[in-house]
């Protein structure tokens, strides 16, 4: 009941003009995003984190955040119609809907589905309004140790999904660890890697570096590959509301997705990529007609659709409670809360109920708005994804620029944003992982204050991380992720196939 | 190319000039960035145990990266990886355009401030939209002109970004 009455609060929040406005903004790009290819999420939350600094703080963390929800229903879209996902969580979506698409069942593909994201995300709002306050109680208790061991845990399973080479993800966390610590030392004032200039010592900002890392790098890739105008399939679109066999194949799909999806959001460095290819397997595996998978089942759209969606639900519990990002999006959106002056973690939710309720809620609305927004609006994605390159490159570029120049009216910064620009480049050709190295950089001051006053409290003991119960499990489970699993083969293919998802992208 | 230390700085830059693997290239970054930082990390002291200094967790991550990297240099050295090489990485693709297009941003963030916002942004804008576009100079004037002018518009008078008016400056709004 109390939930209950803390989401209508939240509802208030968001019924607000500007809030609702926001939400709408943050949704609509969301899906824009989600449609074109080249542009994940990540960049363009990015892109948009400066803009919002001229706005309320919930106005702003509900237009973020409808960025990121938002995508998951854009990337659909793209994967149906041009068998190209827009974005890493809609590459299994490819297998089924284009082929659906084929079969002159585009129309279906796509309504199944929204309704799958909008049922999803709506259970997973459910889960995470019962579950959010609970947690953020229980963290309350945590001490240095704790969130110390809770943030190595969300690197390690970041760095063991990433994809591609441990090692690699390994080096990148720990890079990224050294850039969140330039700048001045919070405990003795000292500045650190700042190489004597005044734009390092409040560290490196988190948005030149993801604007660098994300946005120009993107472009530099791009340009070099000279992007054809996309291939359209050409069919009307019709029936985009599926008939009662449709749904009979789906719901349970949607459901057992929408679970998944939240409970795989919720884990570090889950997120909507593992939660629907775990779906898809899933699906297929009950399913009485395993051979139609790959071949236009409904329920391989409408399973994948319905956990991601919902993953980004449960992503946000670890934020909001904890104050722990669990993906690379999550950390950008730790980083504006910080910005704002809104810390996340279990004081959110008594200091700031405004953010807490109002972003939950707005979640709601945000999918009946996408609801609304993809149905009608199909025709006018398509259009938009016959954008061609040429003209859409030089306007990201032009973002980037005004976005991270308006930081602090210093072109400093772009020069910065342009040397993390080269680094995401190089690190592309060199095939190492951004995400590790922007949740690092995140959590590199947390953990640094973490495991300092740790040590200053046991008065030099080490043996302090694993006094407690909860600590030694997660290091327990921290040793299994990095040394046990990566030997087991089916865990190896497992990554690879989420690695080649990622750089399909 | 399996991994055997060389000896004298020629044999070194010999064994540099031989490496096959990209992943060789980069471990050999990482570590001497590695390096430097659990080197520079002693500067700011690193402390001890029951009092951790500025350096502490750097150095920590530092060492980390070293080895590391030193893996990646030393596992590498033994393959070549996925067949590529280091030259292959740029192959087939139009990595001159990679390169203009970060040396106009370059030159665009010393320029702005005595050119302005404005005609900088308008003369980089033609440059991009011409890089991989056909369209005509005409078309390319029209785009760049547009986007300069609703850039104003959105950051400079709705949002309030103070946009560097340079020597010409400008008083449409």
């Amino acid at each position: 009941m109390e939930t209950f009455s803390h989401l209508l609060y939240g509802f208030q929040v968001v019924f607000q003009p500007l809030t609702l406005f926001a939400c709408f903004v943050g949704v609509l790009i969301g899906t824009l995003v989600g449609v074109l290819p080249g542009l994940g999420p990540v960049a363009a939350i990015s892109l948009l984190l400066p803009a919002t600094f001229h706005a309320p703080p919930v106005a702003s963390i509900i237009m973020l955040a409808g960025i990121y929800y938002g995508a998951m229903y854009g990337g659909s879209t793209t994967s149906i119609l041009v068998n190209l996902p827009g974005e890493a969580a809609s590459v299994v979506t490819c297998l089924d809907g284009y082929q659906m698409a084929r079969k002159g069942r585009a129309g279906v593909a796509l309504g199944i589905s929204a309704f799958g994201s909008f049922i999803a995300g709506t259970l997973g709002l459910i889960g995470l309004a019962c579950l959010a306050p609970p947690l953020a109680a229980m963290a309350l208790r945590f001490g240095p140790p704790e969130y110390f061991a809770v943030m190595v845990l969300g690197l390690a399973v970041l760095v063991f999904l990433a994809g591609g080479s441990m090692i690699k993800s390994l080096m990148m966390a720990c890079f990224g660890i050294i850039i969140g610590n330039v700048g001045m030392d919070p405990i003795t004032a000292q500045p650190r890697f700042t190489f004597q200039t005044d734009i390092l010592l409040d560290g490196v900002g988190l948005v030149p570096l993801v604007m660098g890392l994300f946005g120009i790098s993107e472009v530099l890739l791009n340009v070099e590959e000279s992007l054809q105008s996309r291939e359209v399939f050409q069919t009307k679109l019709k029936g985009l509301l599926p008939n009662l066999r449709d749904w009979r194949e789906s719901i349970w799909p949607i459901i057992r997705g929408s679970v998944l999806g939240f409970f795989l959001g919720i884990l570090p460095g889950g997120g909507a990529v593992i939660s629907s290819f775990v779906s898809y397997g899933i699906e297929r595996k009950l399913s009485r007609h395993p051979e139609e998978f790959g071949q236009g089942a409904i329920a391989g759209v409408a399973g994948p659709e319905s956990a991601n969606n919902s993953a980004t639900a449960g992503a946000f519990i670890p934020l909001l409670t904890l104050g722990l990002p669990s993906n690379a999006v999550m950390a950008i959106l730790l980083g504006a809360l910080m910005i704002y002056d809104t810390p996340p973690g279990p004081r959110l939710v008594t200091a700031h109920p405004e953010i807490f309720w109002g972003v939950i809620s707005s979640m709601y609305i945000g999918n009946a708005m996408l609801l609304i927004l993809n149905l009608p609006l199909i025709g006018l994605w398509v259009k938009i994804l016959k954008i061609p390159y040429p003209v859409l490159f030089p306007l990201i570029l032009l973002f980037c620029l005004i976005g991270v120049y308006s930081l602090n009216n210093k072109v400093s910064e772009i020069g910065l944003m342009l040397l993390f620009g080269v680094i995401g480049y190089l690190m592309k050709k060199f095939k190492f992982d951004g995400a590790p190295l922007i949740l690092a950089m995140v959590l590199g001051p947390l953990m640094d204050k973490a495991l300092r006053q740790s040590l200053i409290m046991s008065g030099g003991s080490p043996a302090i991380l694993l006094e407690s119960t909860i600590c030694t499990v997660i290091f327990a489970v921290v040793a299994v992720i990095l040394f046990i699993l990566p030997l087991l083969p089916v865990i190896g293919r497992f990554r690879k196939k989420v690695g080649e998802a990622e750089e399909q992208t | 190319m399996p991994f055997i230390p060389p000896s004298g700085l020629g044999g070194i830059l010999a064994y540099f000039y031989k490496m096959k693997n990209p992943d060789q290239y980069s471990g050999i970054f990482w570590v001497l960035l590695g390096g430097t930082v659990t080197i520079s990390s002693f500067f700011y002291g690193v402390g001890s145990f029951s009092t951790p200094g500025p350096g502490f967790i750097t150095f920590l991550a530092g060492a980390v990266l070293t080895l590391l990297s030193l893996v990646l240099f030393i596992s590498s050295s033994g393959s070549k990886g996925s067949g590529q090489s280091l030259r292959s990485l740029w192959e087939g693709r139009q990595a001159g355009k990679a390169f203009y297009i970060l040396g106009l941003l370059v030159a665009y963030m010393f320029l702005m401030p005595p050119l302005g916002f404005l005609l900088s942004t308008f003369l980089l804008l033609i440059l991009l939209f011409r890089v991989q576009a056909t369209y005509s100079l005409r078309k390319v004037i029209f785009l760049s002109a547009a986007a300069t002018i609703a850039s104003i518009i959105v950051f400079d008078v709705w949002l309030g970004v103070q946009l560097p008016r340079g020597f010409i400056g400008y008083s449409l709004f």
